[in-house]
């Protein structure tokens, strides 16, 4: 961008923040204040035109290939894929869990990571959890969350869904310390990283078809819902009270949908 | 106007939801709450599981079954949490009766869905003075086990469901996000949420008609 354009640019964009902004409400009723303030959503706003982006982009786009990706390809290789995805995130699973001071937990990630490579035929079949080593995910949103920092407000994307500054702050340090982010190996390996990049995305709007019609179908405010949802479901993964299998959240990005979809 | 028992019922549910909770909290017996969620569980289990029958006679089943064990009043009050007191009375009694229908129907037919299910009790653990957390863990052929969390509360020296959290997952905290951003977003109307509620159980009909 030239430099001349920098302050137009400025001043568009804060005036479309401006705009976007949630307006507070009567500071004399602290209930709606309280709320407000747990809502956690100052630009809401333009988080909900977001959500409507997405909701026609998955509506035309996205959730068609997923129903297509369940259609055509038999249950058994979609589990594979999901197997061997959730094996490709074990290193990130890993760091995390040695991050968060949890010896056990890097553990279990680092055996089933051998076991299913070597048995399990490069992640496709998850031999760990048949012999009794169950998977669990983690990411640095997560970390940062353990560590104390807060979420921010909530953030809605096109694609990644709900999310907020620690999560997408989380995604980012998680592809960079992917080691497949690294390493370079020209055609076949960029044709590697898309096809990963590309299952993954597929896998995880196939797994949650079902949840988000059911929010589509039964919420008077899906966005609203899916904003509670995805907050719980996040302190949840934070506190590992509640387990998910590494590859049910395949995104890797601190964003997803809060919602656990049937995994197979 | 002669009090029918159904009146007289409402009466009583108004009187006792118009007292501050905790009042008259009584300590849930944690042993009591865990016996009554495996009672409603293999009840549950074994109307979604009932081979023979239509699965219209099944939800049927399982919506009787969560209406005997949900407090739908209480779910229901809190779930409106700050508007409650701005609805007029004709306007709570209204929410109610629709929340009931809402709360039941979305439930059963998620679980008429389960087809093959088992379930299993978990660790139970008391989380406040008023209620206890009852885990359980719910298994289908095929897919990997989730947990399912109970809240039970004494409702009128009853156990009752007042929570159901799925995964982490509280649904009524989720619903009072969801109907309280109605509400603002509506100026601040109760009587749109009802609205919204009404359409949802013509919807709702429609498709289970068709």
């Amino acid at each position: 961008m030239r430099p001349t354009r920098l302050p137009m640019a400025l001043a568009l964009g804060a005036a479309l923040a401006l705009g976007a902004c949630a307006t507070r409400p009567d500071p004399a009723d602290p209930e709606a204040v309280a709320e407000f303030e747990q809502n956690n959503d100052p630009i809401e706003p333009w988080n909900r035109a977001m959500y409507f982006v997405n909701d026609g982009l998955d509506t035309l786009v996205i959730r068609p290939a997923a129903e297509a990706y369940r259609i055509f390809l038999p249950p058994e290789l979609r589990t594979g894929i999901r197997n061997a995805l959730g094996n490709l995130r074990s290193p990130v699973i890993f760091v995390n869990d040695v991050l968060q001071g949890e010896p056990h937990r890097a553990a279990a990630t680092a055996g089933r990571f051998l076991l299913n490579t070597t048995l399990g035929v490069g992640g496709f079949f998850d031999v760990a959890t048949d012999l009794g080593l169950p998977g669990h995910g983690e990411d640095f949103g997560q970390t940062l969350g353990r560590w104390g920092v807060r979420e921010g407000p909530y953030l809605f994307l096109p694609i990644l869904g709900p999310s907020n500054p620690r999560d997408l702050v989380g995604t980012g340090v998680d592809i960079a310390t992917n080691p497949l982010t690294w390493v370079t190996g020209g055609a076949d390996y960029d044709a590697f990283t898309y096809s990963r990049t590309g299952l993954t995305g597929l896998d995880t709007r196939e797994g949650l078809i079902e949840p988000l019609d059911a929010l589509r179908q039964q919420s008077l405010d899906p966005y609203a819902a899916l904003r509670s949802a995805y907050r719980q479901r996040r302190n949840a993964e934070i506190n590992n009270t509640a387990e998910v299998s590494p590859a049910a959240r395949g995104m890797g990005f601190g964003a997803g949908t809060g919602i656990e979809g049937p995994r197979r | 106007m002669t009090p029918t028992p159904r009146r007289l019922l409402l009466l009583a549910a108004a009187a006792v939801a118009g007292m501050p909770r905790g009042a008259h909290a009584q300590q849930v017996d944690i042993a009591r709450a865990t016996a009554f969620i495996q009672q409603t569980g293999e009840q549950l289990v074994s109307a979604i599981n009932a081979t023979g029958q239509s699965v219209a006679q099944r939800r049927d089943r399982v919506a009787q079954i969560l209406r005997q064990a949900v407090d739908v009043e209480g779910v229901g009050r809190f779930i409106l949490g700050r508007w409650w007191r701005q609805a007029t009375p004709d306007q709570q009694q209204e929410y109610l009766k629709l929340f009931e229908q809402v709360l039941i129907h979305n439930l059963s037919s998620r679980f008429g869905e389960y087809q093959g299910v088992r379930f299993s009790l978990g660790r139970t653990q008391a989380r406040t003075e008023e209620d206890a957390l009852v885990n359980t863990v719910v298994e289908r052929p095929g897919n990997p086990a989730f947990g399912l969390d109970w809240r039970v509360s004494e409702v009128s020296g009853q156990p009752k469901v007042v929570d159901v959290i799925a995964e982490g997952t509280s649904l009524r905290l989720t619903t009072r996000s969801e109907y309280s951003s109605v509400i603002t977003r509506n100026g601040g109307q109760v009587a749109a949420l009802l609205n919204a509620m009404r359409n949802q159980i013509r919807q709702m009909a429609a498709r289970e008609g068709a």
